[in-house]
C-alpha cells in the first residue's frame, strides 16, 4: 500500500505550495523538487534550518533517522522536514515568507581582516568579502566556513548586519582541540582567505514587529542578537523595547561588554542583563541562568516576541519558562548551537 | 612544525589624556556617523510668508528632496523626484487641479495627499497608475513656520512623533525643573498668540559643526567685539567653564524632546572676565544672562535672548553633507495688532541687523572656518577637545542615543555629486549651491 501523500506547505505572507510525497521519502526532498523554497542546510536532521509546523495530518521522523528536536517542540507539532514521512495529507506552516528561500546559499571567497581575543574561549573574527563575491543576508542567519587545511566545515551567526557587508563579525567559541579553535589559535593570519557559503537558517529577525523582543543568548549565541539589535537600530520607524538576557560560564569567559554597553548608550529602549553560571562575578553581573531573569522584576508583554541563541538545555528552559509566561510559542525563535570539536 | 603564532589584538592608537578618547568617540559613533543628518525628524522648511497661496517651492533637507505647494491654505509636501526621470518637479511647476502636482517633463501626475501616480497627462490608461507613487511628509504650520517630518520612505505614519517632541524645551512648565529667577518665561513658538520672525540662509559646512557652535561656552569669544555687546554695554564673558560635576542636564523624558540644558548663570558655570596674561579684560557693566539649550534634532534655544520676553531658536537643518540651511529665529508672544507690529518693527531695525546678522555672522564664518577641517573625517579624529567643549560633548551622545535614524547619503539628488559639470556651471553662473531648487526659466521670451 504505498500512495504518495498531498502535502500543503503554507508561507507567512499566505502563499501555499501543494505537491506529493511518497511513502519513506523526506518533506524536505519532495518540496525541492518541485522547487517549493523551503530553507534548509545540513539534510541530516540537525541544523533546524528546515523547520516546519504540523498543522493538519500526520508526519513522522523518518524510520532509522534522528533529528535535533526535543520532545516538547515535537510535541508542538514541530517537524524537521529533511527527516519527517508524510503519513498522510498534511499542512506544514513555515515562519519566513515565501521569498526568504529563494535568497539562496552562495559560495564565496573572503580575507582575514581581525583575529582578536575576547575572553578566555571567544574570539572575534572579522572577514571581508573579495572583490566580486556578494551575498545578503538576514540578522540572525549564519554562514559555513571550511577550516583551512582540513576538510571541516563550521557554521558561525553573523554578529554584524547585512549593512556593514562586505565586512563580516563572527564570534568563535574556543573548544580544546577543536580544528576551528586550533587554526583560530595556530595558523590563522590577517589576510588568510576563507572559502565560505550562506547564508543558512530560519533563525532571523523578523520584519516590522514592534512588539517587546527578548533575546537570551548562552555564550557566542550573542553573535545573533548583536546582529538583530544592530539591525533594529537601523530600522525606520519606531523601535521595539528589547531585552537582552546574556549569560556565560564563568568571570573569565564573559566577552563583549563593551560592545554590549555600547548598544545600551545609543539605544535607550535596550535593557540588559548579564550573568554567570558560576561566581564570582563582577559588579552588575547576576550568578544564575540567563533564563530564570526574563519576568522576574516585571511581568512580560503576552505579545512580546523571543530569540533565543545558546546550548540546547538553555534553549529548552528558555522556552519552557516563556510559554509558562505566557507567550505564544510560534512567537518564540530558536537556534541551537551545538559545539564541533 | 607549524609556525605558532599567538593570536593578539590589533594594536590600537593610544589616545588617552584627551576628552574625547577612543571609548568617548565609540558612544557618540552614530552622530560621526550622521554626516547627512538625522531622518524621521520635524525641521523647518519655510516661512509661511515664503509660500503664498498656490505656490510651488522645492526644498532639500537631509538629502531628501521636497516639493511643498499650497492649496487653499492647507501645505502638501511630496518626494521632488518624479519616479519616472528623477525629475524635481518643482523646477518648473505644473498644476492642473487642486489635487494633485504634474511632472513638467512627461506628465507623471502625483496626488497631494498620499502621493500615488493618479493618471500620466498623454498616457492616461498606463497600468503604472495607481500602482506607484511619490513619498509624502506630513506638514504643521505653526506660528508664521512651516515644518515638515522628513522621513524614510518607509517609515509609517502611526510612528509619526508631534511636532512638540522635536521643538525645545516649554516654559512655564518646567520652570520648576528649569528655575531661571534672572529672567521671564520664555515663550514658546507652540503658545498661543506666538509670533515667529526670522531669516533663513545657506551655510557651507557641515550642519554639526554648524549646530555644536550655539551651545559651546568657550565659542562666545567670537562675539567679544561685536556692536549689539557694546552698545548696549553688556557684559558677555570671554567664555563660560564648567566647575561642577553636572553643569549639563540631559533630558530624556518619554513623551517630550530629548536633548540638553545647561545650568547657565548658576553656581555649576563659572564666566571668565579678565585674562591677565593678554591684558584682556571686560569692564561693560550690563548683566546679559542667558541659558542655552538643545533638542533633537538639532534645534538651539537661546532663552532670555537678545532680551527679556523674547527667545532665539535656531536649527541648522541638513541639506547635503557640506551644508546647512542656517534658521535664526525670535519668537514673542503678541497679543494684539500693536504688539506685533510693535514687535515687527523691532525686528527689522534692531535684531535683522545687529542680532541675526551683526552678531550671528561671526557664527556663521566660525563654522565655515572649521570646515575644512572635518569635511575629510580629519577633525573627527583628531580634534583636540578641552574642559569646556563638554557642552558639544554631552550633545553627541544624546542625539546618538534618540536620533530616529541616521540619514543615508543623498543619492540621485542635488549636490550629491560635487564634481558634476551643471554643478560647475551653475557656480561659474554665480549661483552657490543652495537650498532652494533651480528653477527653470521660461524661454519662449526668445
Amino acid at each position: 500500500m504505498s500512495t504518495s501523500s498531498k502535502v500543503t506547505i503554507s508561507f507567512s505572507d499566505g502563499v501555499e505550495r501543494q505537491f506529493f510525497a511518497l511513502p519513506g521519502q523526506n518533506v524536505l526532498e519532495a518540496a525541492l523538487k518541485e522547487d517549493v523554497p523551503v530553507l534548509h542546510q545540513c539534510r541530516s536532521g540537525s541544523c533546524s534550518s528546515c523547520l516546519a509546523k504540523l498543522v493538519e495530518g500526520k508526519a513522522d521522523t523518518l524510520a532509522g533517522a534522528s533529528s535535533t528536536l526535543i520532545p516538547s517542540e515535537k510535541a508542538q507539532g514541530l517537524r524537521l522536514l529533511c527527516v519527517t514521512e508524510a503519513l498522510s495529507d498534511c499542512t506544514f506552516q513555515l515562519g519566513y515568507d515565501s521569498a526568504v528561500g529563494t535568497n539562496q546559499a552562495t559560495e564565496a571567497k573572503a580575507f582575514v581582516n581581525a583575529i582578536d581575543r575576547l575572553a578566555d574561549d571567544v574570539v572575534r573574527l572579522e572577514l571581508e568579502l573579495a572583490e566580486g563575491d556578494w551575498f545578503e543576508f538576514r540578522p540572525g542567519q549564519f554562514i559555513q566556513i571550511k577550516v583551512p587545511g582540513t576538510d571541516a566545515v563550521r557554521s558561525y551567526s553573523m554578529a554584524s548586519t547585512p549593512a556593514d557587508l562586505p565586512r563580516i563579525e563572527l564570534l568563535i567559541r574556543l573548544l580544546p582541540g577543536g580544528v576551528m579553535s586550533t587554526w583560530l589559535l595556530e595558523g590563522a593570519k590577517i589576510d588568510d582567505v576563507l572559502e565560505i557559503s550562506g547564508p543558512y537558517g530560519q533563525f532571523f529577525l523578523k520584519e516590522g514587529e514592534k512588539a517587546p523582543h527578548i533575546m537570551i543568548a548562552g555564550g557566542t549565541g550573542l553573535a545573533p542578537m548583536m546582529s538583530m539589535i544592530d539591525a533594529l537600530r537601523m530600522r525606520s520607524g519606531r523601535k521595539p523595547k528589547m531585552l537582552l538576557s546574556f549569560g556565560c560560564q564563568t568571570q573569565g569567559s564573559l566577552f563583549h561588554l563593551d560592545a554590549i554597553e555600547l548598544r545600551q548608550q545609543w539605544l535607550p529602549q535596550l535593557d540588559v542583563q548579564l550573568s554567570v553560571d558560576r561566581g564570582p562575578a563582577p559588579s552588575g553581573v547576576r550568578v544564575g541562568n540567563p533564563v530564570e531573569v526574563i519576568g522576574a522584576s516585571e511581568p512580560l508583554d503576552p505579545d512580546s516576541v523571543a530569540y533565543l541563541c545558546g546550548p540546547p538545555g538553555m534553549i529548552d528552559a528558555a522556552r519552557r519558562h516563556l510559554e509558562q509566561l505566557g507567550l505564544a510559542s510560534e512567537n518564540i525563535f530558536a537556534e541551537q548551537f551545538v559545539a564541533s570539536q | 612544525m607549524s609556525d605558532i603564532k599567538p593570536v593578539r589584538r590589533r594594536a590600537s592608537e593610544s589616545v588617552e589624556h584627551r576628552t574625547n578618547d577612543e571609548r568617548t568617540q565609540s558612544q557618540y559613533q552614530p552622530y560621526k556617523d550622521a554626516a547627512w543628518g538625522f531622518i524621521n525628524h520635524w525641521y523647518p522648511a519655510l516661512f509661511s510668508e515664503e509660500l503664498p497661496e498656490g505656490a510651488v517651492e522645492g526644498i532639500q533637507i537631509c538629502g531628501v528632496p521636497i516639493v511643498l505647494r499650497r492649496v487653499d491654505g492647507k501645505i502638501y509636501a511630496l518626494k521632488d523626484q518624479c519616479v519616472h526621470r528623477g525629475v524635481r518637479m518643482s523646477a518648473k511647476p505644473m498644476c492642473f487641479n487642486k489635487k494633485t502636482i504634474s511632472c513638467w517633463y512627461h506628465g507623471f501626475t502625483f496626488n497631494l495627499d498620499d502621493g500615488k501616480l493618479s493618471t500620466i497627462v498623454a498616457n492616461p490608461n498606463d497600468r503604472l497608475i495607481g500602482n506607484t507613487g511619490v513619498t509624502t511628509y506630513p506638514v504643521e504650520e505653526v506660528a508664521g513656520m512651516v515644518f515638515v517630518f522628513v522621513r524614510q520612505d518607509d517609515f509609517p505614519d502611526e510612528d509619526i512623533p508631534p511636532l512638540s517632541h522635536d521643538l525645545p524645551f516649554r516654559f512655564p512648565e518646567n520652570s520648576e525643573k528649569f528655575p531661571h529667577p534672572l529672567w521671564p518665561s520664555a515663550p514658546s513658538i507652540l503658545d498661543n498668540d506666538a509670533i515667529a520672525l526670522g531669516i533663513h540662509r545657506t551655510g557651507q559646512s557641515n550642519w554639526r559643526i554648524a549646530c555644536e557652535n550655539g551651545f559651546d561656552n568657550a565659542h562666545i569669544l567670537v562675539h567679544k567685539d561685536n556692536t549689539i555687546v557694546h552698545a548696549l554695554d553688556w557684559v558677555l564673558p570671554l567664555g563660560i567653564l564648567p566647575v561642577h560635576e553636572e553643569p549639563i542636564a540631559i533630558v530624556e523624558d518619554e513623551d517630550g524632546p530629548k536633548g540638553l540644558m545647561q545650568w547657565l548663570f548658576t553656581d555649576r558655570w563659572q564666566p571668565v572676565l579678565e585674562n591677565e596674561q593678554l591684558g584682556l579684560k571686560i569692564d561693560n557693566l550690563k548683566g546679559r544672562f542667558y541659558r542655552t539649550s538643545v533638542v533633537l534634532p538639532g534645534c538651539l534655544m537661546v532663552e532670555n535672548w537678545p532680551e527679556e520676553h523674547v527667545v532665539q531658536y535656531e536649527w541648522y537643518v541638513p541639506i547635503t553633507d557640506d551644508m546647512y540651511e542656517y534658521w535664526e529665529v525670535m519668537v514673542r508672544i503678541c497679543k494684539s495688532d500693536e504688539d506685533r507690529s510693535k514687535f515687527k518693527y523691532r525686528f527689522d531695525r534692531v535684531y535683522t541687523p545687529l542680532c541675526l546678522h551683526g552678531f550671528n555672522d561671526c557664527d556663521l564664518y566660525a563654522r565655515e572656518a572649521m570646515e575644512e577641517f572635518y569635511t575629510d573625517g580629519t577633525g573627527w579624529d583628531d580634534e583636540q577637545l578641552v574642559a569646556t567643549d563638554v557642552s558639544p560633548i554631552s550633545w553627541r551622545k544624546v542625539a546618538s542615543r534618540w536620533n530616529r535614524g541616521i540619514a543615508k547619503p543623498g543619492r540621485g539628488v542635488t549636490n550629491s555629486t560635487k564634481t558634476s559639470s551643471i554643478r560647475m556651471r551653475r557656480l561659474a553662473e554665480g549661483k552657490a549651491p543652495g537650498y532652494f531648487v533651480e528653477k527653470i526659466n521660461d524661454v519662449n521670451k526668445f
